[in-house]
């Protein structure tokens, strides 16, 4: 029993790892009908500004802010910085390009992955980067039967209160009616006075200045990051949006949390070596049965 | 008359061949043995092959100083660079076959030691490897001509499990691969080591399942690793995974000491892992030559720091020397440089042969018979050290 809450726990934290960055290819997709491969490298580059911004001068924003204030500062920075990477991206890589067609945009996403994963060697250099013990809080709760670590806690918080703010500004405000409205019809939306240029500019800020903050995360909770480690979560993360329901921003954040907790109960309970299988073999299933997701929109007329 | 001038002519001549005969005999005694040391002198390696070229000269030395071989003949090294790539391997190695050395120390590389090892095979041309350490080089195919002084990959297994159960007597043991070739074969031949101590009763494999390499979380696997209750756990992998292992285990509440292979501690496992954690995990690893305890080691360290004043900071070097001392009980042996009648010895007249790695023998395959590993313990500091039980 204790073993199984443990096993739940985790998933549930990989899963908002997979769910945050699964938002950012939902959001991207809905308003650009483009899966944005560079996406897994934007939540790398995430972890490495976190990363930069905690060792900065041996430290010295924790140390003067606090163990909490120097997490806030790395998140708060890296999301603000792969923000601003995901907007120039859009007007360098996919904005010339999105007059031609949707191949065009693919490569040329698949270009952008690809420089953003050199960039990252160029810059942090290819070797293993760890985050020091100092800079994330180390202690463990116990609850009698079993314990979560603070970090575990603060990753769940984090994210579901990130989710829920999204899911407000998407579903409640007028702004986010004119994101599901352009979502759904960009001409309509460009008729009915809405400004696409607008809406397109704040979900390639949104999305992947969310995937940064994932990634700032997953640095501080493994504590080892790589320039490669990108493509695996993108690769998780866009099954996790498949999973879902691609286009459809709550599909997005269960597919995410689902997967994690699938990964880990196959893992614990069949085989530690084929998790990645259970992984895609789901998304072969949904791509069979369900290709609009598990509550996805038919999105197969709309395309 | 005529006839008489004949035979003066006949006399003169033969007086002559003779004579000819006879310094070209003389020469002949006189002429050095050559014997071929294929290293990367130059390319990424360039520092592994001054390295094997200074141990290899020291160790000319040794035997020089003990008298030599075949009644004091010269040795001489002829040196070829193979450039640590696999392509200049080949090129090299054609060399030292026209050049008709006696036989070749060589290389470093496994990848790059294959297209040499062909070669040499083809040309009938014995081959002695020093870093070469891939299983695939004499298991692969077989390689009549081919040999190896260092061990062979996945021989550091065979050592856990005997230091396991024998020094460190561990019951439950609990291995973990990664499913790469290198690491599954570790895995595999530490499994096939405790099966006599399964056998006999004295320890249990508790554990054996493969990890994701390029996996973050390792919680799953290491939950089932704490149900087991463990003695002692192997991780035959690579450092990333090797130190998110030790320090989620740990967090998990695995207390029992952890033992990598010698791809899974480095200093960037210490820094993965974290300091906390990483101290006090061992690794079977092939021994630092200053950490030798031979005879000849501490005669070859004495010579090598007189030289260069400096020792050889990484295992290999001391192979390439072991390479130089089985050559030349080899050709000793024989009693000369053909190339079957050295195979012989080397195959079947080894017994006596030390190196300063110990005793050198050799399998049916080539491979270096007998364990040369040693566990090794990260300090508190982070550093490598022999581990002493």
């Amino acid at each position: 029993m204790t073993i199984l809450l443990e096993q739940l726990l985790n998933g549930l934290t990989i899963g908002s790892f997979y769910a945050l960055i699964a938002l950012g290819y939902s959001m991207v997709y809905g308003v650009m009908k483009l899966i944005n491969f560079a996406h897994g490298d934007l939540f790398a580059l995430g972890s490495y500004m976190g990363y930069t911004l905690l060792v900065w001068s041996a430290g010295a924003i924790s140390q003067r802010f606090g163990l909490w204030g120097g997490m806030a500062a790395a998140l708060l920075f890296s999301f603000f910085a792969v923000g601003c990477v995901g907007v120039l991206m859009e007007r360098i890589a996919y904005r010339p390009v999105q007059k031609s067609g949707r191949l065009p945009l693919v490569v040329s996403a698949l270009g952008a992955s690809i420089f953003i994963e050199n960039l990252i060697m160029a810059i942090w250099g290819p070797r293993y980067q760890a985050y020091p013990a100092s800079v994330v809080p180390v202690h463990t709760i116990s609850l009698g039967f079993f314990h979560i670590t603070v970090m575990q806690l603060f990753i769940l918080i984090l994210s579901f209160v990130l989710m829920l703010i999204l899911y407000f500004i998407v579903q409640k405000t007028t702004f986010g009616a004119a994101i599901r409205a352009t979502a759904l019809d960009r001409e309509m939306a460009t008729i009915l006075g809405i400004d696409v240029g607008k809406i397109t500019l704040f979900i390639f800020f949104l999305g992947p200045a969310l995937g940064g903050m994932a990634g700032v995360m997953n640095g501080m909770y493994y504590r080892q990051i790589s320039f490669v480690m990108g493509w695996n979560y993108g690769l998780k993360a866009f099954t996790a949006t498949i999973l879902g329901g691609i286009g459809n921003i709550p599909a997005a954040m269960l597919g995410g949390l689902l997967l994690g907790l699938i990964e880990m109960l196959g893992a614990a309970y069949i085989s530690s070596a084929w998790k990645d299988v259970f992984t895609f073999l789901i998304l072969i299933i949904i791509l069979i049965f369900r290709p609009t997701g598990l509550i996805g929109e038919k999105i197969a007329e709309k395309v | 008359m005529r006839k008489v001038k004949a035979v003066t002519w006949f006399c003169l001549c033969f007086v002559l061949l003779f004579a000819l005969t006879a310094s070209y005999t003389a020469v002949a005694q006189e002429k050095p043995i050559k014997i071929g040391l294929q290293a990367p002198i130059t390319g990424q390696w360039a520092y592994e092959g001054e390295m094997a070229k200074n141990s290899v000269e020291v160790a000319l030395q040794m035997i020089e100083e003990q008298g030599g071989i075949l009644g004091g003949r010269k040795i001489e090294i002829v040196i070829a660079d193979d450039a640590s790539n696999p392509r200049d391997s080949a090129l090299a190695a054609q060399r030292l076959v026209s050049q008709r050395v006696a036989a070749v120390i060589g290389t470093y590389g496994s990848s790059v030691n294959e297209p040499a090892a062909d070669i040499y095979e083809a040309n009938k041309m014995i081959d002695i490897g020093y870093g070469s350490t891939a299983v695939k080089l004499t298991m692969a195919k077989e390689r009549k001509y081919f040999f190896r002084t260092c061990g062979r990959d996945d021989v550091q297994g065979e050592f856990f499990s005997e230091y396991a159960v024998g020094t460190m007597k561990a019951r439950r043991i609990a291995i973990m691969h990664d499913n790469t070739t290198f690491a599954l074969g570790v895995a595999e031949e530490a499994k096939r080591a405790l099966k006599q101590y399964i056998d006999a009763g004295v320890a249990e494999l508790v554990f054996y399942d493969a990890i994701t390499p390029g996996e973050k979380d390792f919680t799953p696997i290491l939950t089932k690793l704490r149900e087991t209750n463990p003695d002692i756990w192997y991780f035959t992998g690579y450092f990333p995974e090797a130190g998110l292992l030790v320090r989620q285990g740990r967090e998990l509440g695995i207390k029992c000491p952890f033992v990598g292979g010698n791809a899974a501690i480095n200093e960037d496992f210490v820094k993965i892992a974290g300091i906390e954690y990483a101290k006090g995990c061992l690794m079977t690893q092939e021994p630092m030559p200053t950490d030798l305890d031979t005879p000849k080691a501490k005669r070859f360290l004495e010579v090598y720091r007189q030289k260069h004043n400096t020792v050889p900071t990484s295992p290999w070097p001391v192979y390439a020397a072991d390479a130089l001392f089985a050559l030349t009980w080899a050709i000793d042996k024989a009693g000369s440089t053909d190339t079957d009648a050295m195979l012989k010895v080397l195959r079947t007249g080894m017994e006596g042969c030390q190196g300063i790695t110990g005793s050198i023998a050799f399998t049916d395959r080539g491979d270096r018979k007998g364990i040369i590993y040693k566990m090794y313990v990260v300090t508190d500091k982070g550093e490598m050290v022999v581990y002493k039980p």
